[in-house]
């Protein structure tokens, strides 16, 4: 699906926000993510997986943050341009229970479907929550609400999101978490220490998005393997061998 | 008028509308693509290689993208041939394409069992043997490395079954033509090639292989020339169909082998960042031998061995 750029900025140090022109011809669930091809076809191969920020009626928007030649690419790109879109693909963050404390917990980039959640939890679900950002350092900051962390303490508390976070969750908490790996498993062995629920989503590498390479896998606590891209990439986190993360 | 060209091609008793099969591993069962293209389109699609029983596969990471290429070391996770049959098949065996079921074992008489059980359901039209699999008997060494292996293979299988069979050979050997030939001699329908090539990447921070299984096959763009070499060399010493594979990403590379010496090919990796390319490769080709003035898509095969 060939879609229109309509915004291609560096919001915060090293991270764009894309905005693409909506189509309106599906609806998208928070979690959820596109396939985004960077260029026409043989270099670089493999679409690339980016979660929804933010989606409305005039807009699809992509946060994401320059790690690597694709992303450099994407940076490169100018409003009329235009973009090859997958998707949206993938189960996202689901049953939301009205009686629990909903806490949103991401880092860094995971931060960004979060945006796009928050909406939902306001204007759909109408009820409240509380939000928990961790980031390297202010410079990275990138949203306009939650309580903030940074690791070098230039803004907000100093040290890491979990650490943040830890008083907070109890057994009536539902946690939605996203960011890096050693990040989510810190938050995995608390979760099962407090006894709480907690919707996860995970990062892998992906060839096609759809379920059929078999290539983005990631082991389960009965032994077997789950692709991210269809059964995932939000979990519940008791389904995840965390120790083989 | 690009529909006049006539795109149908026979290997043994089956007739295809074109010569555009989906490789095997990249169209999981077919059904998973219903939604992107019209499946009743292609020639025919092969589904991900059975076993005898389900297979788990590898641990991960499995893949890792490389310039115009991929690695995978997937370790061949399937659902097993009685699954398949009784699960997967019944959701595409209406179609009005050919499905050909990949097949693969560890030892000879995995082979066999498999080819006898899909020798029963007429949805399966032929059968494609992966040969790129350690033979368990032979301390492991891949059955298509060794032309006398693929010999007593493919013979017990087309004594397993009467569908066409179709040899699917790796390239990660020294000489594909005498492999190709061993596949003849024993009375093999066709052959397929190439398979993905042996390689590996190196996770430079972790020092370490970044496949958890080291090494990992090669596909993509990347590998095109190598099996059109491959094609173009195993065409002047066979005399059955030979069906390209390898890197197709366009109907001009899909030409390419053609004329190359392959009646039919398959597009692999290509699938994964199109899900409808082999709609559009039809469509190209079509293009193609039209604005060529050829009248048959079977009057170029071979065509770059005139010269
Ligand atoms: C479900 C999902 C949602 C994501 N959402 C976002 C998002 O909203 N914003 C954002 O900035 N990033 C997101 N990512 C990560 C993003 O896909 C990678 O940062 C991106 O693919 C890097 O591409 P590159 O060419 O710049 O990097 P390179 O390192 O050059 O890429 C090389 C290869 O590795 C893959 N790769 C590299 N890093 C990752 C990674 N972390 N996860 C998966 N594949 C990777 C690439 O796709 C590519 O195939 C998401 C990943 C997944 C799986
Ligand atoms: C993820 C993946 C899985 C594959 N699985 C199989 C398989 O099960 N059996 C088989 O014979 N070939 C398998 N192949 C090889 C392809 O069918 C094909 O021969 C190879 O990828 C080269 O073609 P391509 O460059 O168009 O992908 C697989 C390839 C990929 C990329
Ligand atoms: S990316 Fe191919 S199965 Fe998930």
């Amino acid at each position: 699906m060939e879609l229109k750029i309509l915004e291609n900025i560096e919001i915060a140090s090293n991270i764009y926000s894309l905005k693409i022109d909506n189509p309106a011809l599906f609806d998208v669930v928070p979690g959820q993510f596109f396939m985004v091809k960077i260029n026409g076809f043989d270099y670089p191969l493999l679409r690339r997986p980016f979660s929804v920020a933010s989606f409305e009626d005039d807009h699809i928007g992509i946060i994401y943050k320059v790690v690597g030649e694709g992303t450099k690419i994407l940076s490169d790109k100018k409003p009329g341009d235009f973009i090859d879109l997958l998707g949206p693909l993938g189960n996202g963050f689901g049953d939301v229970e009205k009686d629990k404390k909903i806490l949103l917990v991401g880092g860094g980039i995971g931060i960004a479907p979060f945006i796009y959640l928050k909406n939902v939890l306001e204007n759909d679900y109408k009820i409240s929550y509380k939000a928990f950002f961790g980031f390297n350092t202010k410079d990275e900051i990138y949203i306009d609400f939650g309580e903030i962390a940074t690791i070098d303490g230039s803004y907000g508390f100093e040290g890491n999101v979990v650490d943040m976070v830890e008083n907070e969750i109890d057994n009536n908490s539902l946690i939605f978490a996203c960011g890096p790996t050693i990040m989510l498993k810190r938050l995995a062995y608390l979760c099962y220490e407090k006894n709480c629920d907690m919707q996860v989503s995970l990062e892998s590498r992906m060839a096609c998005g759809i379920g059929v390479c078999l290539g983005c896998v990631i082991e389960t606590n009965d032994k077997d393997f789950k692709r991210v891209c269809v059964d995932g990439p939000v979990f519940d986190y008791k389904d995840i061998a965390w120790q083989t993360l | 008028m690009a529909n006049s060209v006539n795109m149908s091609v026979k290997l043994s008793n089956i007739i295809f509308k074109n010569p555009i099969l989906a490789a095997s591993g990249t169209f999981g069962y077919g059904f998973e693509y219903q939604k992107y293209l019209d499946l009743n389109m292609l020639g025919g699609f092969i589904v991900k290689g059975l076993s005898v029983k389900e297979k788990k596969g590898n641990k991960p990471p499995r893949i890792v993208e490389t310039p115009c290429g991929m690695l995978n070391a997937i370790g061949l996770q399937n659902v097993g041939v009685d699954r398949f049959v009784n699960e997967k098949l019944p959701e595409i065996k209406d179609l009005n394409t050919h499905i050909i079921a990949n097949i693969y074992g560890s030892k000879e008489a995995e082979f066999v069992e498999i080819a006898e059980k899909l020798d029963l359901e007429k949805a399966v039209s032929a059968i494609e043997v992966n040969v790129s699999c350690p033979n368990v008997s032979k301390g492991g060494a891949l059955f298509g490395k060794n032309p006398d292996s693929v010999f007593n293979l493919t013979k017990l299988i087309k004594s397993s079954t009467k569908k066409p069979v179709i040899v699917k050979l790796t390239p990660n050997v020294e000489d594909i033509s005498l492999i190709a030939e061993a596949a003849e001699s024993a009375g093999a329908d066709a052959v397929s090639l190439i398979n993905t090539i042996t390689g590996m990447v190196i996770d430079i921070k972790a020092k370490k292989p970044f496949l958890a299984n080291k090494t990992g096959g090669l596909s993509g763009p990347a590998i095109y020339p190598v099996g059109v070499r491959m094609v173009y060399e195993v065409y002047e010493k066979i005399n059955i169909p030979i069906i390209g594979v390898g890197g197709i990403y366009n109907s001009d590379v899909a030409i390419q082998y053609i004329m190359a010496g392959a009646s039919l090919i398959e597009i692999g990796t290509a699938n994964f960042i199109n899900p409808d390319i082999t709609v559009k490769i039809i469509k190209g080709m079509r293009e193609f031998l039209s604005r060529e003035n050829i009248q048959s898509v079977s009057d170029i095969v071979g065509a770059a061995h005139s010269m």
